[in-house]
């Protein structure tokens, strides 16, 4: 990237918000409606009663829970991406960290929403918060949940201030490229960044300190999440490896999503000389790698269900395999760890369509891994008599929909009207290079 | 009940008008704002009555809360069910607030019903039997099911005031064969019934008397106190015939015998009895006869007709004359077919042969059903209600277009438009539907009446409620018929006299103490009239008997696949279908809900090529029905078995178009003989290429070697050698009770929690359960649990707390066991710990309590319960009005998105604390029993404080038997379960 | 600075023409007041000697107060009502401590930021003092201080590696 200048990267990233087209708008107006129908079908849940979902004895937990623990996964890896990556030093970060950081906070911000969408009684969500009130009643800080409750929107704010705090000296550096509305409102945002040595030397501390938070972070919050399932006394559920096989898996549903979001990204704004071929293969490795984690996670699960002799366990995993669910085991086992291992070869790695195809394969995988985890453990757990089985219905559908919908929705206003690619940061990465 | 019942009771009329049909009551939980002088605002007043589900006539009290009846419990004083109430039983107070209950007569002018006030009916019915009356005698017939005495008798006056003979008693299940063999051999149509609980050998060849069979909650009790364990190990019952109904599932061992050949198996054991031994108290002349008529029964001849092995014959012959008091069951309610004659016969023959003063027959006590026509004489009647001269049909309590089998002089009946038609009925039902004049009458809970259960037990009916319409009581409106020359101002008055005439009551203190006792019973020091020492006489028509059982002796052709209708434990005869408890609460056998299904076996499945939920058509005599097949290795090979009582084409909203009726399937056999035959030849049975789910409620029959319902062999040893070596593995796990006794620091991460005077638990013992679900009627009663329908059962969102689960018996393959699962209230419950709000939470006398108000339906208690009893609301609970006015007033009807389960009826335990308290006591041990264990007709449940160690459930959870369901995941369960006894036969 | 002291602002292209420039700027006596940068730099802030940052500290006493108001917020909401759920006791301290851990970790970047935007001395008004937008571009610029006698010297002598943007007037 030897021609790449500071300028050059000024240039190209504010090219990026310009005035956005029709086409543009269409999309945008797309989504939109998706959202509207999402919202549509929660309103008609909360009118009717959970009911309208497929869920049932014994499947308690469906889509909305697979949704919740899926999008919280894609939200990991940003924050792999921005914290863990920088302090590795790993330099293939910088192009890809404001995506991955914003791909983060909006993924929370959905995930978030799915526990509300599952509640029975959405409008006493306020129970599960710990505020006074004249009878004294509390949350109980036992329960797995509220660790959620704390975790996740610990892990929100975090991110978002995170995000943030990155984002101050490239809105500086718009402020003094722009005029008039646009210049004052990111005067605003700003803060008056002005650059000053003795500023630079506390933001860069500042930011270090931020990474160090986020990595324990980030790594206690799919922890956290894991043991919704692992403080359980459902075979299939009830296991120790449950945190680091979750951990990967958000990692590698992530990178997964990174790959999703880049590609079109730098196609269509021209990013090929900021994220270079070489930043998506690293990425690429990564995926085998994680994807190799989970696949360990698989086999681990399998052969303790056999170690333990337990013939409850033993036969919810042979179920697993071969029962109702069997399709959507295989899905998932294909998707995250096999399909993966094709970026063991170069030519894999280098094309674009591939990582592209690929990614999405994973994406897909992950999502029936956790359809498979959620649904598969409890449709045939203790009681041969109380098994049963459970499919989504339209509702859960076009709820899930509509979450895609507001992703994909806030993602695009993002790139329009904020850098997606941090400025300050790849200027960083190209002076340390020379 | 109290002294002052007598009071309350003649207070009713007052309550009544207090609150008729108008209140909008509903809306509150209190119906009246202030309370009639006899009720306490918040106490339940008890009125003893009686139950008309079914013939047996089981003794009630009715439970009233603010005016009106909220739950039904047996009456621990009625002789017949002591305290105890079947599934039917329970949900006769469903009746009640029937939600297509009748308000006012209908009247149909050119094929459409009015509506017309109560005077304007009787008006019409006077005149309508006026008119007939002159023109000549008997123009005028009365069908009723069966009455009490009184009422039958008012009947017959009030018709023979119009010159008409007296009324027709009809019942479907009859009995007829078992009336007439008794004829046959006692000279008496009789029903004497059975000391089977004297018996140590029970040979049952079809009676289904845990279901409907004479009188179901008596033979439950008397049958489990003759099969549970007790000292000296327990009886031995062997079930032969062609379904493996509830009770033949109960048995030790069920033989399968091709349908309709029951009685040849019957004369088979017959003769090898008389080869085996010699019967000197038998007439030499008759067992000469005896044994020519037997002759042909070989075992041979026997084996190829029946499938009924040499060896199988050989082992119940033995066992026969091993045991002390054996006895030999008959046919069940529905007969194959005129067979059953013989079959009954013999068994009566088998009963006296080995005990010659037939010591388990009861003849003082003789059931009440043997007062009614028979199947022959229903057809008589019906065949001259169409000939003769008539202008004036009348029917009471019977729905003969939907329960008589053979339909075609009854339709032709209904169809005749020159007879005018009232139907005495509260609801819309098929003979309803049919009739000119339809007139609501009260229902048993509103009415005063009498009915005698069995000769010598006359069991009272009285008002336990206001009214809820402005119907008569059926007594009242013939008393108004009978017009002003009546001596009596109401049917209460004539009711009184008869008492105090016939039923041996002698002061107001003998009345008093009836009413509050619930009737006339013998314990009671008033002697019934002993019946002649009955003894079998041999005379011609015996004779002629043996020789028709000789004649009979020839191979039974049984070509292609068969049809054979059998009595539903849930449905009776069809009356109660549109109890929506009795459709939603599946059937303890097949585990489906809301759905008749064709029984089949899995072999005959595959031989015509169906698959487990295919819809079938099944043609006979140009009549249809189409049902899904349901594979049962319980049913013989070539035969399609199919309970009574659902496919109403009307009734009501739970009842239509739930089914199919397969009486409309048997007009192909009937009429020829004297008795319905419920086995037939259809004549296609073909695919409809449709199949859908099935409203089922269970997952799987196996227990996949889990440690859920367990049974051991007779022979106690191995269960001691089971508990010697404990582990800590599902089999070898120990009992650990759940509270500071079963802590073990080897096993347990935290220190136990002290209980605070009590620790609430249950024992469930599986060698009593016999799965005929009125627990879980009782539950749904007692907690105002929500009926959901078949679609939601379909989709798995049955709200049942209580269920009955039916598994194959881990150690005989072949035979079912049952489970009553429920919350176990964990001492160490998952459910709890995962809540973020704290909705499931120990109590300090160990109750898992569930809080509704708190609780925002995040469903993880219910994903975390090993045992899956946890019923989450999905929709809001419907109780179309006045259904409404059943709720339990003291147990809050839960919201959409709120998680509820069973309390151990928390509300019963709070009571007897405030009793306690006020009397300054603590709870005693068996004051407080949960609505399941109330009515738990074999008293499988017991319930009570495991910290009192004198408990009964202290006891019980020392036997060797005991064990708790997973006990190995150390939760600790309050539910503790007492393994299954079962004979290795 | 004295009252006849002249500030002069002059954009570099690199770092290393900042660095020479200022040690020039140095020897003659006069003082570089700030440098502002597109990105940071570790040599320009010690070669104008700024000391270790200090934010650490917010982060710290954040995170320690996190812990505790974290730990203490469910222990104490527990004993409201002690109630026992799957027989564990009222006080679980494993639980307990996985909310503690969030709190550490929200409250300690609450410090954090609190401790940026202190040093940071940020939100900023009137940052436009002396500010070249070309700083948030490629360029370095350095603010120098030269009595009023020398402005013109110290031009020139930035003028060799650098542009100099502006000499204002002499201060009255």
């Amino acid at each position: 990237m030897q021609e790449l200048t500071f300028e050059k990267i000024n240039t190209t990233v504010l090219d990026t918000l310009s005035r956005p087209g029709k086409r543009y708008w269409t999309v945008i107006a797309l989504l939109f409606c998706g959202v509207v129908l999402g919202a549509a079908c929660w309103a008609y849940q909360i009118f009717e009663g959970v009911g309208v979902a497929g869920m049932n004895t014994p499947v308690h937990w469906g889509t909305y829970l697979i949704n919740f623990v899926f999008w919280v996964g894609i939200a990991h890896s940003g924050t792999l991406i921005s914290a863990i990556l920088f302090l590795m030093r790993a330099g293939w970060r910088n192009p890809i960290a404001r995506a991955a950081e914003t791909m983060t906070v909006f993924a929370v911000c959905i995930a978030g929403l799915f526990p509300f969408i599952h509640l029975g009684r959405v409008w006493l969500v306020f129970y599960m918060l710990p505020v006074p009130n004249q009878r004294t009643l509390w949350p109980n800080f036992q329960s797995p949940l509220i660790f959620d409750v704390v975790a996740i929107s610990t892990y929100l704010t975090v991110s978002s201030l995170f995000w943030y705090t990155g984002l101050v000296p490239d809105f500086a550096i718009i402020r003094d490229r722009s005029v008039g509305v646009r210049k004052k409102i990111f005067r605003v945002l700003s803060l008056g960044w002005s650059g000053k040595s003795g500023q630079w030397l506390h933001y860069t501390r500042g930011y270090l300190l931020f990474a160090g938070l986020a990595t324990p972070l980030v790594i206690s919050v799919h922890s956290v999440v894991s043991w919704d399932f692992a403080l359980g006394v459902t075979p299939g559920w009830h296991t120790t490896i449950f945190a680091p096989y979750f951990v990967a898996g958000a990692i590698h549903s992530g990178l997964a999503m990174v790959l999703t979001l880049c590609i079109p990204l730098r196609k269509i704004f021209g990013y090929e000389r900021i994220i270079t071929v070489h930043v998506l293969e690293s990425i690429a490795k990564t995926i085998v790698f994680t994807g190799l984690i989970v696949g360990f996670a698989y086999g681990t699960e399998v052969f303790i269900a056999w170690y333990s002799q337990n013939i409850i366990e033993m036969e919810s995993f042979r179920w697993r395999a071969f029962g109702a669910y069997a399709p959507e085991y295989w899905i998932m086992v294909i998707c995250n760890s096999v399909i993966p291992l094709l970026f063991l070869f170069r030519k894999f790695r280098t094309k674009i369509v591939w990582l592209f195809v690929i990614s999405v394969f994973v994406n897909i995988g992950m999502w029936f891994e956790r359809f498979v985890i959620i649904v598969g453990s409890v449709a045939h757990d203790f009681l041969p008599n109380a098994w049963g089985h459970y499919r989504p219905t339209l509702v859960e559908g076009g709820i899930m929909l509509g979450a895609f919908c507001l992703f994909f929705f806030l993602f695009l206003l993002f790139v329009k009207h904020l850098p997606s690619v941090s400025m300050t940061e790849m200027k960083e990465h190209i002076q340390h290079t020379e | 009940m109290d002294r002052r019942t007598f009071l309350k009771t003649a207070s009713l009329s007052s309550i009544a008008f207090a609150w008729g049909c108008g209140t909008d009551s509903d809306r509150k939980i209190f119906s009246r704002v202030t309370a009639s002088d006899d009720s306490v605002t918040g106490e339940a007043l008890w009125y003893a009555a009686t139950c008309m589900e079914c013939p047996a006539g089981c003794g009630i009290i009715a439970k009233n809360r603010e005016g009106r009846v909220v739950k039904l419990e047996g009456n621990p004083r009625h002789p017949v069910n002591r305290g105890k109430l079947c599934i039917r039983g329970q949900a006769a107070l469903q009746g009640v607030y029937d939600p297509d209950r009748l308000t006012a007569p209908l009247l149909k002018t050119n094929g459409t019903f009015k509506e017309i006030s109560f005077t304007k009916a009787l008006e019409i019915l006077k005149q309508k039997a006026q008119t007939p009356s002159e023109r000549g005698r008997d123009r005028i017939r009365m069908l009723t099911g069966l009455t009490g005495k009184p009422l039958s008798d008012m009947f017959t006056e009030t018709l023979a005031g119009f010159g008409s003979d007296r009324a027709a008693v009809f019942e479907p299940f009859s009995y007829d064969s078992l009336k007439a063999a008794h004829q046959a051999v006692f000279k008496k149509r009789m029903l004497p019934s059975f000391h089977m609980e004297n018996a140590d050998f029970l040979l049952n060849f079809g009676a289904d008397f845990l279901e409907t069979w004479l009188s179901p909650v008596e033979y439950a009790g008397k049958f489990k106190s003759m099969h549970a364990v007790r000292e000296g190990g327990k009886g031995l019952y062997i079930h032969a015939g062609p379904f493996m109904s509830l009770t033949a599932a109960n048995a030790d061992k069920f033989l399968p015998v091709r349908a309709g050949t029951e009685y040849i198996a019957a004369w088979g054991i017959l003769h090898r009895l008389l080869d085996n031994k010699s019967y000197n108290h038998l007439p030499e002349s008759f067992a000469r006869d005896l044994k020519t008529a037997a002759s042909g029964y070989t075992p041979s001849f026997v084996e190829e007709n029946t499938g009924l092995s040499q060896s199988a014959q050989e082992m119940l012959t033995e066992k026969l004359l091993a045991a002390r008091n054996p006895l030999v069951l008959g046919s069940a309610s529905t007969t194959p077919d005129d067979t059953a004659f013989l079959l009954d016969t013999a068994a009566a023959l088998i009963n006296w042969i080995l005990d010659e003063n037939l010591s388990l027959y009861d003849f003082e006590n003789r059931h009440a059903v043997e007062n009614t026509m028979s199947t022959g004489e229903t057809a008589q009647f019906f065949r001259k209600a169409g000939t003769d001269p008539l202008d004036l049909f009348l029917i009471y309590n019977s729905n003969p277009l939907y329960s008589i089998a053979y339909i075609d002089p009854v339709e032709r009946l209904f169809q005749n438009d020159a007879v005018f038609k009232v139907c005495f009925s509260s609801f819309m039902d098929e003979t309803a539907r049919n009739s000119d004049l339809v007139f609501p009458v009260r229902l048993p809970l509103e009415t005063w009446d009498l009915y005698e259960s069995k000769t010598g037990i006359s069991s009272i009916l009285q008002p336990a409620m206001g009214k809820l319409t402005h119907a008569p009581a059926i007594g009242d409106v013939f008393l108004e018929l009978q017009g002003e020359d009546s001596r009596f101002d109401s049917y209460r008055d004539y009711l009184l006299e008869h008492l105090y005439a016939g039923a041996g009551i002698k002061s107001q203190k003998d009345l008093l103490g009836a009413i509050q006792r619930g009737g006339v019973f013998e314990q009671d020091g008033i002697e019934a009239k002993k019946t002649e020492q009955v003894k079998p006489v041999f005379d011609k028509k015996l004779s002629a008997v043996l020789k028709k059982a000789a004649k009979a002796c020839k191979p039974r052709e049984s070509k292609g696949i068969r049809f054979l209708a059998v009595p539903s434990l849930r449905h009776f005869d069809g009356r109660g279908a549109n109890k929506s408890w009795l459709s939603e609460i599946p059937d303890p056998v097949t585990s489906i809900a809301w759905e008749s299904v064709l029984m089949v076996h899995p072999a005959t499945l595959e031989e015509y090529g169906f698959e487990p939920g295919d819809l079938l058509e099944i043609d006979a005599g140009g009549r249809a029905i189409r049902a899904p097949v349901y594979d049962y290795p319980g049913v013989v090979q070539d035969l399609i078995v199919m309970q009574t009582g659902l496919g109403h084409t009307d009734y009501g909203r739970y009842a239509r178009e739930f089914g199919e009726n397969p009486l409309t399937l048997l007009k192909a056999g009937a009429g020829k003989g004297e008795f319905t035959s419920y086995l037939i030849s259809p004549d296609r049975v073909r695919k409809t290429g449709k199949a859908g789910k099935q409203p089922g409620t269970d997952g799987s029959r196996s227990q996949h070697n889990r440690k859920i319902a367990l049974s051991m062999k007779g022979d106690r040893a191995q269960d001691h050698a089971h508990a010697e070596k404990p582990g800590l593995d599902m089999e070898r796990f120990p009992l650990t009770l759940p509270y500071e006794a079963g802590y073990d620091e080897k096993r347990d991460v935290y220190p136990p929690h002290e209980h605070d005077g009590y620790r609430w638990g249950m024992i469930v013992d599986l060698d009593r359960c016999v799965g005929c679900s009125a627990c879980a009627a009782a539950c749904y009663a007692e907690n105002n649990l929500a009926v959901v329908g078949k679609e939601q059962i379909i989709k798995g969102r049955e709200m049942a707390w209580l269920r009955i689960e039916r598994y194959r018996d881990r150690n005989f393959d072949e035979r079912l066991i049952f489970l009553p699962m429920m919350c176990q209230h964990c001492e160490n419950a998952p459910c709890e710990s995962v809540c973020p709000v704290y909705a499931p939470h120990h109590s300090k006398e160990g109750l898992n309590n569930q809080i509704y108000n708190r609780c925002i339906g995040t469903r993880f208690c219910a994903q975390n319960c090993p045992y899956k009893v946890r019923r989450f609301n999905w929709f809001e609970g419907e109780w179309p009005k006045p259904l409404n006015l059943q709720l339990n007033p003291d147990v809050t009807a839960r919201t959409k998105g709120v998680m509820e389960k069973c309390s151990f009826c928390i509300q019963r335990i709070k009571q007897a604390h405030n009793r306690a308290k006020n009397e300054n006591r603590q709870i005693r041990d068996g004051e407080i029993s949960p609505a399941c264990v109330q009515t738990c007709p074999t008293g499988a449940l017991v319930f009570g404080n495991f910290l009192d160690p004198k408990s009964a459930v202290s006891r019980l959870a020392r036997s060797s038997r005991a064990y708790q369901v997973l006990g190995y995941l150390n939760t600790k369960p309050a539910v503790i379960y007492l393994k299954k006894v079962v004979h290795d036969v | 600075m004295n009252t006849h002291a002249t500030t002069i602002t002059a954009l570099f292209k690199s770092e290393e023409d900042t660095l020479a420039a200022i040690r020039e700027i140095r020897e003659h006596g006069w003082q570089v007041t700030e440098v502002r940068s597109p990105v940071p730099a570790e040599r320009i802030a010690e070669a104008l000697g700024r000391g270790k940052s200090r934010v650490g500290w917010f982060t710290f006493a954040g995170g320690v107060i996190g812990f505790f108001s974290g730990f203490s917020l469910a222990a104490f909401t527990a004993t409201r009502w002690d109630l026992i759920v799957s027989g564990k006791p009222v006080l679980s301290w494993i639980p307990f401590f996985i909310i503690a851990f969030e709190f550490t970790i929200l409250f300690a970047v609450f410090g954090n930021v609190l401790g940026l935007l202190t040093q940071l001395g940020l939100p900023e008004k009137d940052y436009e003092t002396n500010y070249h937008e070309e700083c948030s571009g490629d360029m370095y610029g350095i603010e120098a201080v030269a009595d009023q006698s020398e402005a013109e010297r110290l031009k020139e002598v930035v003028g060799r590696t650098g542009t100099v943007k502006r000499a204002d007037r002499m201060d009255e």
